[in-house]
């Protein structure tokens, strides 16, 4: 079962690489919310590795995603559907078995048929949309949607593992609300990266960050990591902000976001000094 | 600013030896004591002669994109290299930090002194006949800060 999670993992990684690939409407929106579902599937999974007390990471494989067509990278997708069918019977509860396999055979049905596209996303062009912005302000958004795209994954991932550890309905509310937070901006950041031409997986997360050992200073460290990120924003707003009012736009309401990450971050943290996990 | 371009985003997207290299001959650290950023080196190392030979290195970054790219540099020029050339590496690389400024040598000297770190930790394995984990935190004159029997977890 534990296989069948890092497998999972990288599915989901993948096709959500595919939709920010495509640039059709459709085609990117199934792709999109199909990785929504394989995200699921992984949160499934890891219940049931916790419920069975089988110890798991969230370390996987490097993704090779660099591809010149849309059908190489769908190809690939159905290859890894293929394997993890085979990995299915692994899973000791019927109904979650049952729900995974049906998904999974509906997404490889609809993939095989999405029609093949050229790829632009790792031409390394590095022009977003059709504003001229100046080297300094491109290299500026270049790093950042590196450095950014991890820093969402990674919080993904954190407040994933922690809310699949916690029984607590207060504190869960909070992590599954710091999950679609990041995933909307990791969303938003992929996209950006793919017209950028410089998409890239994030990298592997190292398991101290997310196996926790005091919540407590992790959550005050995370309100430190909100803070400076919010400097980011406003430091990035002003780079592209001569060339690019909508842009600017977007790093304003980025950091403004931050202020209601930080807000949750203060309520658990408040919830653990009261009252412990 | 640091100046972008393709080599660089090539570092970014696909770093050289990014992972972890289960059960390996040896597990090296580089820490910053001041934000507790770390880079983690694994190596697989063989015999040749009268040397040791990296056969395999990967790492890992617990830091910014910036230590993400020096790993990807630094490990792809240690693979399939003596210890005797990889202390030189070494060596070289933190010579070239002292003409940079503190905030940006932190993150090539974290990658360096790790891979000092694996290296130092193999040669203290052998003789004490267990595997050690060395832990060099940076700005320290690479002297062991730390040194502990690896667990289980950090082998993996």
């Amino acid at each position: 079962m534990r296989e069948l999670s890092v497998k999972t993992h990288e599915l989901w990684l993948v096709v959500l690489m595919a939709s920010f690939m495509s640039k059709d409407g459709e085609t990117k929106r199934v792709l999109n919310d199909f990785s929504d579902i394989i995200f699921r599937h992984f949160t499934w999974i890891e219940k049931s590795l916790i419920k069975h007390n089988i110890d798991y990471d969230y370390n996987r494989e490097p993704i090779p995603i660099k591809v010149d067509r849309l059908k190489v990278i769908l190809n690939n997708i159905i290859d890894r559907i293929n394997s993890i069918d085979l990995m299915l019977v692994s899973l000791q509860d019927e109904a979650l078995r049952g729900r995974i396999d049906k998904d999974l055979s509906y997404i490889k049905d609809v993939v095989s048929k999405i029609d093949d596209e050229e790829v632009s996303a790792f031409n390394s062009k590095r022009v977003y949309k059709d504003y001229s912005l100046t080297k300094e302000a491109t290299d500026a958004f270049t790093l950042f949607l590196f450095e950014e795209s991890y820093k969402e994954y990674e919080l993904i991932m954190i407040y994933n593992y922690l809310k699949a550890h916690s029984d607590n309905d207060f504190l869960n509310k909070i992590f599954q609300i710091l999950v679609d937070e990041s995933f909307f901006h990791l969303k938003s950041f992929g996209q950006m990266m793919a017209e950028m031409g410089i998409l890239g997986v994030p990298r592997v997360i190292h398991k101290s960050l997310y196996q926790v050992e005091d919540v407590v200073q992790f959550l005050k460290d995370g309100i430190d990591e909100e803070l400076a990120a919010k400097e980011q924003c406003l430091e990035l707003s002003e780079a592209v902000g001569k060339d690019s009012q909508e842009l600017a736009d977007f790093f304003d309401f980025i950091n403004y976001q931050e202020n209601y990450h930080i807000s949750l971050m203060q309520d658990a943290l408040k919830h653990y000094e009261e009252k412990g996990a | 600013m640091i100046n972008v371009d393709d080599e660089l985003i090539e570092h970014m997207s696909s770093p050289n030896n990014y992972g972890r290299i289960d059960d390996a001959d040896s597990i090296g650290i580089g820490e910053n004591p001041q934000n507790g950023e770390k880079v983690i080196i694994y190596l697989n190392v063989s015999k040749k002669d009268d040397d040791f030979f990296i056969e395999d290195i990967k790492f890992e970054a617990i830091a910014c994109m910036t230590t993400v790219v020096a790993g990807s540099i630094i490990t792809k020029e240690a693979k399939e290299i003596s210890f005797l050339t990889a202390e030189e590496l070494v060596a070289v690389t933190l010579g070239m930090l002292e003409q940079v400024p503190p905030e940006q040598a932190a993150c090539s000297e974290m990658v360096a002194v790790a891979l000092k770190a694996a290296m130092d930790g193999f040669k203290l394995s052998l003789e004490k006949g267990e595997k050690k984990t060395l832990i060099y935190k940076i700005e320290q004159s690479c002297s062991p800060e730390k040194e502990f029997n690896a667990t289980q977890e950090e082998q993996k």
